[in-house]
């Protein structure tokens, strides 16, 4: 039987929402086009050729290295793209996403990703045609939940705070809405307006997100009630402690 | 020198802290609601900052145009949002108009809030304020302020104009 890696314990809908975010077996939930996503990440025209920072890889030859002939670079590092982020804010109102999912996520079915992982928000930076590729897959599927969550450039002000009436997280630079039971975003992730309204869904209910969330919340599923979580998180945190007692080791 | 107005005295101040962010039009609602209560003497908005312009990164400078600054009627008087309102703090005369307060709050708001009785606006003059407005005279050491309402509603270098309403200022509250 070939082994099928389990990313993290516990029974309940959370731990299990968890191992699938982290082995990316997420289910697609709405679609956007590829102009459309370029447009809202705001870091080329839609439709214009990906800027490079260097000659591709095939022309400027790479010296004899055995590493380098048994890592293949991802398009990105092959074409020679400049390296740029997108970065996720997610409510803590069961948002689908915790920022360390999106990194997990990121880290274990992706290459040549630089996530950054804060309590609100979690950033990710790569070649720019790798990281139009992951950021779809999180934008597409119930990883993200465009009312409970935002991509947001700069002002990701939002995780913490109480929703607004509508359901939506707030946001300070009204980047995207709901309008007609639809969220729309016409700017790109750093508030700059785009010449164009991108569709992107309707907003999971309340009951849908409490359901697909990977937040553990006392008014959903309590941390502690997920024994198996809890004993997992004090074995690692016993071993670190004693790991950080004998450095030897 | 006999004071015109004061915030001292037996006044209580609540704070209305509503589950969820208001929209302009539920907040104009509540705050008319709350504005026909018996005894209310200041009000004080609080919420999420909702700025005219872009402040860092690189969109800096461009518009945002947020469809929740919109201009809010109440009582006799109009402004404009800057915020979305996320609480309300109200100073009443006296203990008797809390329970309207609270049914007022029930009939607008579609949800449950949190309503705390405490101590949120400053009753009196503070050495920032003493900075600000000084004395009243050489001999008389009081705030140099007609009415010392204003105190503790707007920050010491904020414009008055932009951030103070008054309601029914010849009206008996």
């Amino acid at each position: 039987m070939a082994y099928k890696p389990q990313y993290y314990p516990g029974n309940t809908s959370v731990a299990k929402n968890r191992r699938k975010h982290m082995s990316n077996d997420v289910e697609k939930m709405r679609d956007i086009s590829d102009e459309d996503l370029t447009a809202i990440l705001g870091h080329r025209a839609p439709g214009s050729d990906y800027p490079s920072t260097h000659p591709p890889l095939a022309e400027i030859g790479e010296p004899e290295c055995s590493v380098r002939e048994v890592v293949t670079p991802t398009p990105g590092a092959a074409a020679g793209d400049r390296i740029r982020y997108s970065q996720f804010s997610d409510s803590m109102y069961n948002a689908p996403s915790v920022p360390y999912w999106r990194s997990y996520h990121a880290a274990i079915n992706f290459r040549g990703v630089d996530p950054g992982t804060l309590s609100g928000r979690q950033v990710n930076e790569m070649r720019e045609r790798d990281m139009e590729e992951y950021t779809k897959r999180q934008a597409e599927t119930e990883m993200t939940d465009w009312g409970l969550a935002g991509l947001r450039g700069c002002t990701v002000h939002g995780h913490s705070l109480r929703l607004q009436e509508d359901g939506v997280m707030f946001d300070m630079l009204d980047r995207r809405r709901l309008e007609g039971g639809v969220m729309v975003m016409d700017k790109d992730q750093v508030g700059v307006p785009i010449d164009r309204k991108v569709n992107l869904g309707k907003p999971m209910s309340e009951s849908e997100a409490a359901k697909r969330t990977t937040f553990y919340r006392v008014d959903n599923v309590a941390f502690r009630s997920d024994k198996e979580v809890v004993e997992h998180v004090q074995k690692v945190w016993e071993l670190r402690t004693k790991y950080g007692f004998v450095p030897q080791a | 020198m006999a004071k015109t107005a004061s915030a001292t005295g037996k006044q209580i101040q609540i704070k209305i802290f509503p589950q969820r962010l208001l929209q302009p039009r539920t907040a104009e609602k509540l705050l008319n609601e709350i504005d026909q209560v018996k005894g209310v003497v200041r009000m004080l908005i609080g919420g999420k900052n909702l700025p005219r312009k872009v402040t860092c990164g690189p969109g800096t400078g461009a518009d945002v145009n947020h469809p929740n600054m919109e201009i809010i009627h109440v009582g006799d008087c109009a402004f404009e949002l800057h915020v979305m309102v996320g609480e309300i703090i109200v100073e009443l005369d006296n203990e008797s108009g809390k329970e309207e307060l609270r049914n007022a709050c029930e009939r607008t708001l579609p949800f449950s809030f949190e309503f705390k009785q405490g101590h949120f606006i400053k009753k009196k003059a503070t050495l920032t304020d003493y900075g600000k407005y000084g004395f009243k005279s050489k001999t008389d050491e009081s705030i140099n302020l007609e009415d010392e309402r204003i105190l503790g509603l707007i920050d010491p270098h904020a414009k008055p104009e932009n951030n103070l309403c008054v309601i029914n200022p010849e009206g008996e509250k």
